[in-house]
Order: C-alpha cells, then structure tokens, then sequence
C-alpha cells in the first residue's frame, strides 16, 4: 500500500494537548510520591556545653535517669511506671514538679539520661518524651561504659 | 456595582489558560515537597512515636545520621551523607561544619528497634565534634 506522502508543511503552531498529557503524567507522579512521605516530628536536646572562662559558674539542678534492658525507668533510682507503659503518666509528673521547683529556684534543671546499651532506642524516645512534655530541653547521655 | 453575571448571548466555553494554571500551581506544590525530604532521609526506617514532639521548623543547618536497625544480622547500620559510617569517624567533618557554621545541629533517624549503644555513638561523635543541639527524629502516631 502507497502511504500518500504530505508536501506541504504547514506550521501547526503550539500544541497544548500534548503539553497537558505531559504535565498531568508528572503531577500524578509527584502526587504519588508526596503520598508515600510521613511527616517527621522532632525531640530537641542540649548537650552540655564547654563552659568559658571568666563568665559566672552556673549552678545546675542535676537528676539522673536510668533505663534498664527491659525498658524501665527509674528516676535518682526510684522506679517509675511499668516497663510496659509508653506515656510514663508518673515519671511525666514527677518531671513537672522537678522543673517548676527548679524554675522557681531560677537554677536550670538538668537531666542526665543512662540508658543501658541493650535497651530499645523507642524506650529513650519515650522518656525524651515525657521529658518535652515536662519541658525538660536540658539533657545529657552518659557514654558506654561511663558511670552515670 | 454591576456583577460580572453572564449577560452574553453566547455558550461559556472551556477555558484552558485558567487550568494549565492551576495545573503548574499544583506541579510546583507537590515537586516541593516530594523533593525536600526525600534527598537525605532513608524511607526504611520506622522512626518510633512520640506525640509529644515538637513539629520541625526548617531543615537548615541538619545533620541527618540515618541507623538502620538488621535485626535479622543483628547488626546497625549507620549512614551520613548517604555514605556508611562509623560515628567516631565523623567527628573531623562534623567538627568542621560547627566551625564553618555555628548554627549546625544533629539529626538521629533510627529505627525503633534499635540498641540505643548505637544512638549513643551519634550522640557522643556530635558531642566531641562540640555540637550541643541534638534532635531525634520521631513520628506523631
């Protein structure tokens, strides 16, 4: 079969169909991939820092924190909700306290957090938890092998 | 005032200029925000819940150290930059960003799951490198 064969070219201008294919096949790609993204929070910690000569000696209210293997958590080794518990309602509480008298003392409340090298790093999460809801920003990690 | 009410005679047609707008509007929102995260953060890691975060402002000045949780090889593996690393390794080139710019903090992504031995190691490479500001990365449910 002979094709007919076009000898004229005429200009066609800007095509607008194609140009909207186009476009729509990329935003569904973009929606599809926006979908997939979960929206991250954040825990926010200060570790403390180097001090500098010259400047006044700040007196720090200093409580420790320990979180065993199994997840629980004592507070200056009083114990505190089960190892099961993930919102620590006690420990949150006591936190509070902590921090109003310390605030009320106008001296800065900081907690050292010990957990032990084989605990599950969402236990951590969840006192860090309970420490932003008491409005603890002020914490400090002990090292492997370092005494808390 | 006179309303713009349709008072012509002839039938509305389909309006294109107007929709290949909304169309480029809609484009540019979802390349945003699909490009912004997803350049630096592993999507495998199931960071674990806190409800009680605070929600992100920006992401300037981030670290991101990423740690994958095998629970299978029973083993950790921690990324930053996109390459696998050892913490104590970072702590020239984390050094080097707190000089070049004060404001730079450390951003933990790691899975649930994780032995916290290998946050600590993150935590105590930014500590050494002089950065105070650490974030853990969490999600609200």
């Amino acid at each position: 079969m002979k094709l007919p064969v076009q000898t004229n070219n005429p200009d066609v201008g800007f095509q607008i169909a194609p140009m909207i294919d186009v476009v729509f096949v990329i935003l569904v790609f973009f929606m599809s991939l926006a979908a997939q993204i979960r929206i991250e929070q954040i825990l926010q910690t200060k570790l403390p820092g180097v001090s500098v000569a010259g400047t006044s000696t700040e007196f720090v209210d200093e409580q420790i924190l320990q979180i065993d293997e199994a997840g629980e958590v004592t507070l200056n080794d009083e114990a505190f909700d089960s190892a099961a518990s993930r919102d620590l309602p006690q420990l949150t509480s006591t936190l509070g306290q902590l921090k109003a008298s310390s605030d009320a003392a106008k001296s800065k409340l900081v907690v050292t957090l010990a957990s032990h090298p084989d605990s599950p790093y969402f236990r951590t999460i969840d006192v860090l938890n309970a420490l932003a809801v008491a409005g603890v920003t002020n914490v400090t990690f002990t090292a492997e092998g370092e005494e808390p | 005032m006179a309303g713009g009410g349709g008072g012509g005679d002839g039938e509305p047609e389909f309006q294109i200029a107007p929709m290949i707008d909304v169309l480029l509007v809609l484009l540019i929102f979802f390349m945003s925000i699909a490009t912004s995260s997803v350049a630096r953060y592993d999507p495998g890691i199931q960071v674990p819940v806190a409800p009680d975060a605070n929600k992100k402002e920006d992401s300037e000045g981030e670290l991101v150290f990423n740690i994958a949780w095998r629970a299978a090889e029973n083993a950790a593996v921690t990324t930053f930059e996109e390459r696998v690393v050892v913490p104590a390794d970072t702590i020239g080139v984390l050094a080097a960003r707190k000089k070049a710019n004060p404001q730079v903090r450390v951003l933990v992504r790691a899975d649930s799951e994780t032995p916290v031995r290998h946050v600590n190691q993150v935590v105590e490479a930014a500590a050494k490198a002089g950065i105070v500001d650490v974030t853990f990365a969490t999600v609200a449910r």
